[in-house]
């Protein structure tokens, strides 16, 4: 082994799973929970490696990352939860660093998650720039953590909860969750969200040209940013634009809430901010963030389900023979293929519970 | 206009024809032209050589302003004719040594000036009227150009009577070489400032370099170098002509300096082409009345890029045909590299061997007796009209997008070098390029183990002693007043006054180059420029493709033993800015599967350790070039420990000599990568040490 090992001894490395004799499921309870304290307690390396272990997509680690939630999951729940979407450039980074700055400066903790694109070619990516958030990045009450969204969605948006939960057990009362705006990861971060906004760039009509429906639907709020100096006017316009077509538009879009805002500027960033306070504890008031809450939780199970099934079907070799034969009958004219769906079902019905078992998923 | 990357289309370099005729010359309406007289195609001055050879500027500076001073009388005398300042990283930077952020930094790439005292002991004994100075500043350029002014006035010498050049040339530092300081606006403010003021009080002073070198030294083509340097040169006229300064008050004093790749034909092509480009285009848009305004005068330097730290002594070589190539082109003076630059600062026998070989060029073989000898060769005049046809399609490329400034703003040229560069490295790595020496016919001599080594801490300490003994015998109140001036003056109206002027003041009452920096700051900020990169360049060029996949199953079967891609953190720590070598890495990492954090630049060591603990990587990847290896990438070490992330495992990449790998090894680094490795090879090893069971840690 190599002089490295050595630094196991030091304290603060006891309470992970950092440690070499953790192979396979070989953590035991005494263990997760010196983790789970060492997270609450504020260590930034276990609450990053605890985001690595939910983030693990090897099959063995589900298990203990599910261990080491349900020990955190009492202290959860207690943040602000932000959504902060965008196409590149339009500011975000310099958004967070000013509103981050200021939220600290008003004595709260603050953690940002960033999912960035891996490469379809190579699977690898380049991730989140902390360039224009050196100053938040610096303190002691911020967080960043940047993570590449892999290849399969239903993936991050669990993996990006998971975390989230962790961010709050480890204080962290708002989490800010950034996306680059392309339409796809911001679907599932606007339903783990309490607040989804979205920065647009102040060239209206190209931006009206090429914005999704989609994300408008989604926003809760829309910030135009970059409104200063000469660009001010058009940000204006531009935002007036927006709430025209939102007024226009169906049901669903209407009753959004558009600003205009410049990340660089102390006071704006502040009077954003105190728009998205303001929006949050009117909705706490009137009962609508328990409701969203609750529906969003409904949600997350309901896909949690619905993914695992699907990866279960598409992985199982047991399940794929069943189809394969399945269909062969179909092929070969005996059974009609409503009669093959509903055998493919019940089949796959036993064989997921053969699978939990095997597995030794408890409930 | 925003440019599409998917349909741009995009020409790196001029395409060589194996054979070129009279007809090349006739299709391109090639017309003979005479040296001295416009388009300035084969010279801007009659007579060139035949009268005057180029002027012999190497640049030097390390260590104490005494040191570099020793180092400049010696040269002097050894047949150099001018002198041209490097600045340690913390100068360029405007920060004083004492500063907690710049530790690693000072003395290291070049000399430290704090106070116009430092200015004084560096050409102590060098009359400033008679040796003309070059000074490669751009970041702090007003405290600097301050500092030199009183320098000079100490010894008697007025400014007017001052000759030579500075930098002065912000854009190419927002493009690639990264000491900028403030914003982009203020800092363009500061470039006409200074200009003017030379306009005013320095008539025989160039108030600007337009540099390309660095953008080749960064991976740009000689194509895309021409290209951006002519626009940023008009990018300067602009900004000029908007401040009010009429275009011949300022072009007959802008000088350009270019790098001399190994390419020799092109080389030759593109020195004739800029001086050709740079006067139609000067005349299009500015119609000077004076002549001198379209006239290109050049420094050039021959390419460290080039060099190799394998068998060096083939870059005697090297930096002879470069230097050929810079005199054929026609250059008003010239820096040769020294052999060993691959691995540290210039020996003295180096540095030797490098200057005598422009002395023999001058001498011994004749070649200054005849002025632009290879005009009317068929290769030579057509690639010249190549390259200007191909630097004005990029330049109109520009012009769309609103111009330079617009373009960097969006990162255009940066993403093109970086494409370039990218691609460059794959050639090189997949064996279609040939670097002697390097990925083919090596040597197995032992390695070059004589390198140049200055004692930072040593410096460092006399810096502080120097600062402490400024600070406490100068008189607090001129020195407040003095720096109040230069911020009101900030805070004011452009072009109501003169910033530099107000410097000068300021330097006069002792005031030090990072207070003079600091109350700029105040006004302004500091910029910090975002990290786009390039994705993909790499893998498109990396020919041998099975060869590349291989690499890419390695990394896959990583991710599935893991439950995650090998995850790492490339940083350049303290205030080297030079990150061809960190971009190429995290490009094609990337390309081959990794997850990359591409640090911001500037950390301390403190900060790249929270990011790495935070993005909990599995491995840390320092890029250094600066020298200040020895003492930051030990303590990005120590900062992993105090955090309970000792067995982050860390690698070190860049200008290493091989005895201060061996050092850092012992303190824990895992693997370093001289200057010539490849990325496959990189990627192997770096994924060895964090396998189970190799160098790092990784049971995880």
């Amino acid at each position: 082994m190599s002089k490295n090992n050595a630094e196991k001894e030091k304290p603060g490395r006891q309470s992970g799973l950092a440690d070499g004799d953790s192979k396979n499921t070989g953590i035991n309870e005494i263990q997760f929970r010196n983790w789970a304290d060492a997270i609450r307690g504020g260590s930034r390396r276990d609450l990053a490696r605890a985001i690595t272990l939910v983030e693990s997509n090897r099959p063995k680690d589900v298990e203990p990352a599910q261990q080491l939630l349900e020990l955190i999951l009492p202290f959860s729940g207690r943040s602000d939860r932000i959504g902060i979407s965008g196409v590149p450039g339009v500011g975000k980074s310099t958004f967070i660093e000013v509103l981050g700055k200021e939220l600290i400066a008003a004595g709260r903790k603050v953690a940002v998650l960033t999912i960035d694109p891996s490469s379809p070619l190579s699977g690898g990516s380049i991730l989140g720039d902390k360039t224009r958030m050196m100053e938040f990045s610096r303190m002691d009450e911020a967080f960043i953590r940047p993570s590449p969204a892999g290849h399969t969605l239903g993936g991050v948006a669990r993996k990006t909860r998971e975390a989230m939960l962790l961010c709050e057990s480890a204080g962290y009362d708002v989490v800010i969750i950034e996306t680059v705006g392309t339409g796809q990861a911001e679907w599932r971060v606007s339903r783990m969200v309490d607040l989804f906004a979205v920065l647009m760039l102040p060239n209206a009509g190209d931006a009206l040209q090429g914005i999704k429906r989609g994300i408008l639907e989604m926003a809760d709020i829309i910030l135009v940013n970059k409104a200063d100096g000469s660009m001010k006017e058009a940000a204006e316009q531009a935002a007036n634009e927006y709430r025209s077509v939102m007024d226009s538009a169906e049901a669903g879009v209407s009753g959004k809430t558009v600003l205009t805002c410049s990340a660089t500027d102390l006071e704006s960033v502040r009077s954003c901010w105190q728009h998205f306070a303001g929006e949050l504890s009117q909705r706490k008031k009137d009962s609508r963030f328990d409701e969203r809450r609750n529906a969003q939780l409904l949600h997350w199970i309901r896909s949690l389900a619905e993914d695992s099934m699907q990866q279960i079907l598409q992985d199982d070799s047991a399940s794929r023979n069943i189809l394969n034969e399945l269909a062969g009958q179909v092929q070969k004219k005996k059974i009609t293929p409503l009669h093959a769906g509903l055998a493919y079902r019940r089949k796959v019905i036993s064989e997921l519970e053969r699978h939990d078992k095997r597995n030794k998923i408890p409930f | 206009m925003e440019e599409n990357p998917k349909t741009a289309h995009v020409v790196m370099n001029i395409k060589k024809k194996s054979i070129y005729t009279s007809r090349d010359l006739s299709d391109r309406g090639f017309e003979e032209s005479a040296p001295g007289s416009f388009p300035f195609r084969r010279g801007p001055y009659k007579t060139m050589y035949t009268k005057r050879p180029w002027t012999i500027r190497q640049y030097a500076g390390f260590s104490t302003a005494d040191e570099t001073n020793a180092f400049y009388h010696k040269a002097l005398k050894a047949g150099q004719r001018g002198l041209s300042v490097a600045f340690d990283l913390a100068t360029h930077r405007g920060y004083d040594s004492d500063h907690p952020r710049v530790a690693g930094d000072v003395g290291k790439a070049g000399v430290a000036i704090d106070t116009v005292e430092d200015m004084k002991l560096l050409f102590d004994g060098i009359p400033l009227d008679k040796v003309s100075v070059s000074m490669t500043m751009n970041g702090a350029v007003l405290p600097v150009m301050a500092c030199y002014i009183i320098a000079a006035e100490e010894q008697g010498v007025k400014p007017d009577q001052l000759t030579g050049t500075i930098q002065n040339d912000i854009l190419k530092e927002f493009m690639v070489r990264n000491t900028y300081i403030y914003p982009p606006e203020p800092s363009m403010r500061i470039v006409s400032d200074i200009m003017a003021f030379a306009h005013d009080k320095m008539p025989r002073f160039n108030s600007i370099s337009v540099s390309g070198y660095h953008m080749q030294e960064a991976g740009a083509t000689p194509l895309q170098e021409l290209a951006f340097t002519i626009a940023d040169g008009l990018a300067y006229l602009e900004a000029a002509r908007a401040a009010g300064i009429h275009v011949d008050d300022v072009a007959p004093r802008v000088s350009f300096f270019f790098a001399i790749g190994i390419d020799f034909l092109t080389e030759v092509a593109k020195l004739r082409a800029a001086r050709e480009l740079w006067a139609m285009l000067v005349k299009e848009r500015f119609s000077p009345d004076n002549e001198k305004s379209l006239m290109l005068r050049m420094h050039c330097q021959t390419s460290g890029w080039s060099l190799t730290a394998q068998d060096p002594l083939n870059n005697v070589v090297r930096t002879t045909i470069e230097a050929l190539a810079g005199v054929f082109g026609g250059t008003q003076s010239l820096h040769t590299n020294s052999y060993n630059e691959a691995l540290s600062l210039p020996t003295d026998a180096a540095a030797r061997i490098a200057r005598n070989t422009q002395l023999i060029l001058q001498n011994e073989t004749g070649l200054c007796q005849t002025i632009d000898p290879l005009a009317g060769s068929y290769a030579i005049e057509s690639m010249t009209t190549d390259m200007v046809s191909g630097a004005m399609d990029m330049i109109r490329e520009v012009d769309k997008m609103g111009g330079m400034v617009r373009a960097i703003e969006q990162g255009m040229p940066q993403r093109r070098i970086q494409q370039s560069a990218a691609s460059r490295q794959a050639a090189i790595d997949s064996g279609d390029e040939v670097i002697v020496g390097m990925n083919a016919y090596r040597s197995d001599d032992a390695p070059e183990r004589d390198v140049f080594d200055v004692d930072n801490k040593k410096v460092l300490e006399q810096q502080i002693s120097k600062l402490d003994h400024i600070r406490s015998r100068r008189d607090p109140g001129t020195v407040k007043r003095a720096l109040a001036a230069v911020m009101e003056e900030a805070r004011g109206d452009h072009p109501a006054g003169s910033l530099l002027e107000r410097m000068v003041d300021a330097a006069r009452a002792r005031a030090t180059v990072g207070e003079m920096s600091a109350v700029l700051e105040q006004v302004w900020g500091r910029h910090r420029a975002g990290q786009s990169t390039v994705t993909s360049a790499y893998r498109k060029s990396y020919k041998k493709r099975a060869e590349f996949m291989e690499l890419v199953d390695e990394v896959e079967a990583f991710a599935r033993r893991e439950g995650r891609r090998p995850r790492m953190l490339v940083v350049k720590l303290g205030q080297d800015g030079h990150d061809r070598g960190a971009r190429i890495v995290a490009s094609a990492f990337a390309d081959i599967g990794f997850d990359v954090d591409l640090g911001p630049l500037f950390l301390t060591p403190a900060e790249a350790a929270r990011q790495a603990v935070e993005n909990d990587v599995h491995v840390v990847g320092v890029s250094t070039l600066a020298g200040a290896h020895k003492t930051l990438i030990p303590a990005l070490i120590e900062e992993l420990k105090k955090e309970g992330a000792g067995d982050i495992a860390v690698v070190a990449g860049g200008v290493i000599p091989e005895k201060d790998g061996e050092w850092l090894k012992k303190k824990g680094v895992l693997e370093i990568f001289g200057p010539g490795t490849g990325i496959p090879a990189a990627a192997r090893s770096v994924l060895q040490c964090i396998s189970v069971g190799g160098k790092g840690n990784t049971d995880r």
